[in-house]
């Protein structure tokens, strides 16, 4: 019970003043039990004031403090940061808010508006008298960072974690890092291939002594929470000894009877069943499909370095915290989208892989390509499919892509079917390149796209070209390229292994849009790159840099303060009916056993103090810490004056 | 229906065209035009027709000729697409597609051929002069004979059926069915313009422009008035002689300033030529002035003794006459006049 406490009534200028008799207010509350002092200050929120409330409190010993100003959503960090610096514990501070709840909300009845304020400061002296002063909830971490996905935004923010001294597991599903960056060749506005930027990347984790890469891994279960998550990592082989022959290998890769379609070319060519994505992928052994494989034993005739004894590994890692960076996946067209599935129907990615393996002349299918029709935004800003957002990297994509066939191959001409071309900031100047160049940009609506269909041998796309007063403008293509945009990747089981919230397009959500753009709603759990949504490379290395940075603040100290006003449950009356763990967003409730009664836990370090598993409780079991019904009920008696 | 042609850019640029392609179709051109209206919006669905290589579209278009460059489209232009030079450009490849002997467009395109042809011409007269053993009197006789068929020659051969070509295109093949009432009735249009070039008061830069063009024509008009039918060169008359002095005066002082502005690139239709541009006004100045002198050597009786003086002038006069007039520039004059007529009877409907 505070019995020392420090009424601080503020007038606001006027805006309180106006209508609540602030003097009243104050000779009203000053001889309550427990009052030490009560005040009216024209402006509490000044800084004269905030000083005459520190000396208060270090003076006169203050146990409690009340000021009654604006909403707390304004000052109530100002007003508890006084009590915390006066060397009160900042919850035995409680905030009446007499402005947008009084006064302005009574402006026509200064009486009432009075006595109603006279109430609330009543309510909140009543609430402090029972404040317990609380403490952070410190909890250890492992300052050990798994990051999931070594792809460039991956690979990126486990080099930065690393440099900074944490200790990081990088997790890679397949079996060589580079993820989609890999599969590109030059790469815009850098003089830089993918591939180079890859081994680049790779070089640097790979030397680094705080960096474990896992490939062929993926992490199955997840247990914990912030600063001590436990995660089972399955690691598939690659039934390839770690001291192999490269020359027997190669031999090994010829020799293999099996040809799958090759994800890594989008299937426009095969692979073994033993492979390499390309030369000096890394890591440098390759690795064979299994799924495919049909241990016709032929690789193993010609080279020593195949294991097939090698087993599936399960290992148990603990982590502070997780960021994930697993990337996205290419929208898939459906038959007969914008002629999907004729032989001269190709999607962006394709193209690009493409381009990579033609060098002077551009041949697909066997026939010279000279006419190139880009499809834009298929799969992106849909208007009867879910993909309502726009991919953002398709635009400049398409148009570096066109610098790059009329710098590689002679006569190329190239059309671009577009609903607005968005070369965002920098990249405009790419835009206005490709004009230079001579492409013909033709614009169409989205409820009238452009359309691809075959006469006889020829390939013709149509629009209604809005540019053009609507004319229905044709072309002859000897390609058609689908700019395909982003999506979630289809197999995103590691999303639902962390219960990531993901948002209405089925990107991972973060906390905030604009203020908390790398967090999500489970602590502990950072996104990065574009499995978030759709991002260019730079824009991926930038989340994956402020992801880390977040992941790196829950590590560093191995420890971590958490909020205190948690709830909490009352053993002694808990049945576990389980209503409590069902309201809970967050799984914070779980189910235990103690003393041989089945009662609520909740996890201290996941609670977020939101409340919702009080109403629920049928036995009242749970009580929130800095609002106990011991409070709240001593505040409603003050404000009805019973 | 229309096909893309990707390879007529690479045409219009053989006609002095650049840079188009970089139009993203933003339409500022159109908005600062003074001249565009809602009915006949251009440069830009000029710049995107262009693009695309829908020249069907442009030959049946009278658009190019409703432009009277003022040079605010390409200055306003956020891409530095040049739209009101390529107007200008499809001006020149519009006067080769309605040439029916295909020269026009050889000349535009080709400045080697060019000055293959204005050699050839000076041969031409130099051995005339010599096969008439340099008689004064006989060669300044042929000379003015010359004038009044090439007149009429190159109307009747060239002009009238190249007018014919260009009505055919932008009346007939783009649909438009007139009542031959309507030809008479409308037929003020084709004179008012033609010797007033009223229209291109429309233009915002300046109104001097349009002054020095009127004086131009009038002095250009009214100098073949007096050379071909008054025979200026063989006259006593002393008005004529004036007048003549006059007009030939004016013709290369307002020459001298176009030329003077096209080397300093003073303005942004300035900064820009075409060779035809250059031959065109050169052209009109060494005209003027070469007639000027050739009447102050009769007059002061140095003719005979300076035969040259006339030879040079007869030599420009008959490259203007065969070359300019009807395969360059010169034909401007009444394409434009016959834009406005036309463009007049497709606004009855």
């Amino acid at each position: 019970m505070k019995n020392k406490i420090g009424v601080y009534i503020c007038h606001c200028g006027g805006n309180i003043s106006d209508y609540v008799d602030v003097e009243k207010v104050r000779d009203a509350v000053k001889d309550i039990e427990g009052v030490e002092i009560s005040v009216d200050t024209m402006f509490a929120c000044a800084d004269s004031s905030q000083k005459q409330i520190f000396n208060d409190i270090k003076e006169k010993q203050l146990d409690g403090l009340v000021v009654a100003s604006c909403s707390p959503k304004l000052h109530y960090p100002t007003f508890s940061a006084v009590a915390e610096r006066a060397g009160l514990n900042k919850y035995n501070y409680v905030h009446a808010n007499i402005r947008e709840q009084v006064s302005w909300a009574h402006s026509d009845n200064k009486l009432g508006a009075t006595e109603k304020a006279i109430q609330a400061v009543k309510a909140a002296i009543a609430g402090v008298k029972e404040s317990i002063s609380l403490e952070p909830i410190k909890i250890k971490s492992q300052k050990i960072v798994a990051v999931i996905g070594a792809g460039v935004a991956g690979m990126r923010a486990a080099k930065e974690l690393a440099d900074l001294g944490v200790k990081v597991y990088l997790i890679e599903r397949e079996y060589f890092v580079g993820g989609r960056v890999a599969q590109l060749d030059y790469l815009c506005r850098v003089q830089e291939t993918g591939k180079e930027l890859v081994t680049r990347m790779y070089e640097a984790i790979h030397k680094h002594e705080n960096i474990t890469l896992f490939t062929g891994a993926e992490i199955i279960e997840k247990g914990g929470s912030i600063g001590n998550f436990k995660i089972k990592l399955k690691i598939t082989p690659r039934y390839i000894k770690k001291d192999c022959n490269e020359d027997e290998l190669k031999k090994a890769i010829e020799v293999c009877p099996v040809e799958v379609d090759d994800d890594f070319n989008f299937n426009i060519t095969k692979r073994k069943a033993i492979y390499k994505n390309y030369p000096s992928e890394y890591p440098q052994k390759p690795a064979i499909d299994i799924k495919n494989c049909t241990r016709c034993g032929e690789c193993e005739k010609v080279c020593s370095s195949i294991d097939f004894n090698q087993k599936e590994e399960i290992l148990d890692l603990t982590v502070g915290s997780i960021l994930t960076a697993t990337g996205f996946d290419p929208y898939r067209p459906k038959e007969n989208e914008f002629g999907w599935g004729l032989d001269n129907v190709v999607t962006l990615p394709q193209f690009r892989r493409i381009i990579n393996m033609c060098d002077d002349k551009l041949i697909y299918n066997g026939k010279e390509i000279k006419e190139i029709a880009y499809i834009y935004c298929v799969g992106s800003r849909q208007v009867d499919g879910e993909n309502k957002y726009c991919s953002r990297y398709c635009c400049t994509a398409t148009l570096y892509t066109s610098i790059l066939t009329h710098k590689k191959y002679k006569n190329i001409h190239a059309y671009h079917f577009n609903r607005g071309i968005r070369t965002y900031g920098k990249q405009e100047v790419i835009y206005d390149e490709v004009s230079q160049l001579g492409d013909i940009f033709l614009q169409s609506y989205e409820y009238d796209p452009a359309t691809v269909e075959k006469q006889g041998d020829k390939t013709i796309v149509k629009v209604k070209d809005i540019l053009t007063n609507n004319t229905e403008i044709e072309v002859e293509a000897d390609l058609v390229v689908l700019v395909t945009g982003m999506e979630p990747r289809k197999d995103n089981s590691i999303g639902d292994v962390l219960k990531i919230p993901k948002g209405r397009d089925r990107f991972y959500n973060e906390i905030h849009m604009k203020l908390r753009p790398v967090e999500t709603v489970i602590d502990g759990i950072t996104i990065a790159g574009a499995c978030q949504g759709p991002k260019n490379i730079l824009e991926s290395v930038n989340s994956a840099l402020s992801a880390a940075t977040k992941s790196y603040s829950i590590v560093n100290t191995g420890e971590l303060a958490l909020e205190p006003i948690i709830a909490s449950v009352n053993e002694d009356t808990c049945t576990w009916c389980g209503l409590c763990a069902d309201a809970c967003p967050y799984d914070a409730i779980e189910l235990i056993n103690k003393n041989g009664k089945d009662i609520a836990e909740i996890n201290k370090s996941v609670c977020k103090g939101c409340g919702m598993c009080l109403p629920v409780c049928e036995s009242d079991s749970i009580e929130m810490s800095g609002f106990t019904n011991n409070i709240i009920e001593n505040m409603i008696s003050a404000y009805a004056d019973i | 229906m229309a096909k893309i042609n990707p390879d007529f850019k690479d045409e219009l640029k053989k006609y002095g065209a650049f840079d188009f392609n970089a139009c993203y179709n933003c339409g500022h051109c159109t908005a600062v035009c003074s001249l565009s209206t809602p009915e006949d919006s251009f440069p830009r669905e000029m710049v995107r027709l262009s693009v695309l290589g829908l020249d069907e579209n442009i030959q049946t278009s009278l658009k190019p000729w409703l432009c009277y460059y003022c040079g605010e489209c390409s200055e306003t232009c956020p891409r530095q697409a040049f739209p009101g030079e390529l107007m200008m450009t499809l001006r020149r490849w519009l006067t080769a597609k309605y040439d029916w002997t295909g020269l026009s467009g050889l000349l535009y395109k080709s400045l080697s051929l060019s000055i293959l042809f204005f050699v050839l011409l000076i041969a031409g007269v130099y051995y005339f002069a010599v096969s008439e053993q340099f008689n004064v009197e006989k060669i300044m006789h042929i000379g003015h004979y010359f004038e009044m068929f090439a007149i009429i020659g190159v109307f009747s051969i060239i002009i009238l059926p190249n007018i014919i070509r260009m009505w055919y295109f932008t009346i007939v093949k783009s649909g438009y069915k007139i009542k031959f009432n309507t030809y008479i009735k409308k037929f003020g249009e084709l004179i008012v313009h033609m010797f007033t070039q009223k229209r291109a008061l429309g233009c915002d830069d300046n109104q001097i422009r349009w002054f020095e063009h009127l004086i131009l024509v009038i002095g250009y008009l009214a100098l073949l008035f007096t050379t071909v039918v008054l025979d200026w060169f063989g006259t006593d008359n002393d008005f004529i002689i004036v007048l003549g002095y006059v007009e030939s005066a004016l013709i290369f002082i307002v020459t001298f300033i176009f030329i003077f502005e096209r080397s300093k690139k003073t303005t942004e239709l300035s900064s820009h030529s075409h060779p035809s541009d250059w031959f065109f006004v050169i052209w009109l100045f060494l005209m003027g002035l070469s007639a000027f002198f050739v009447r102050i050597f009769i007059d002061t009786g140095l003719i005979h003794q300076n035969l040259w003086m006339y030879l040079f002038h007869l030599t420009v006069l008959v490259q203007w006459a065969l070359i300019i007039v009807p395969f360059g520039k010169w034909t401007h004059f009444l394409y434009r006049s016959f834009a406005m007529y036309f463009d007049a009877l497709k606004k009855t409907k």
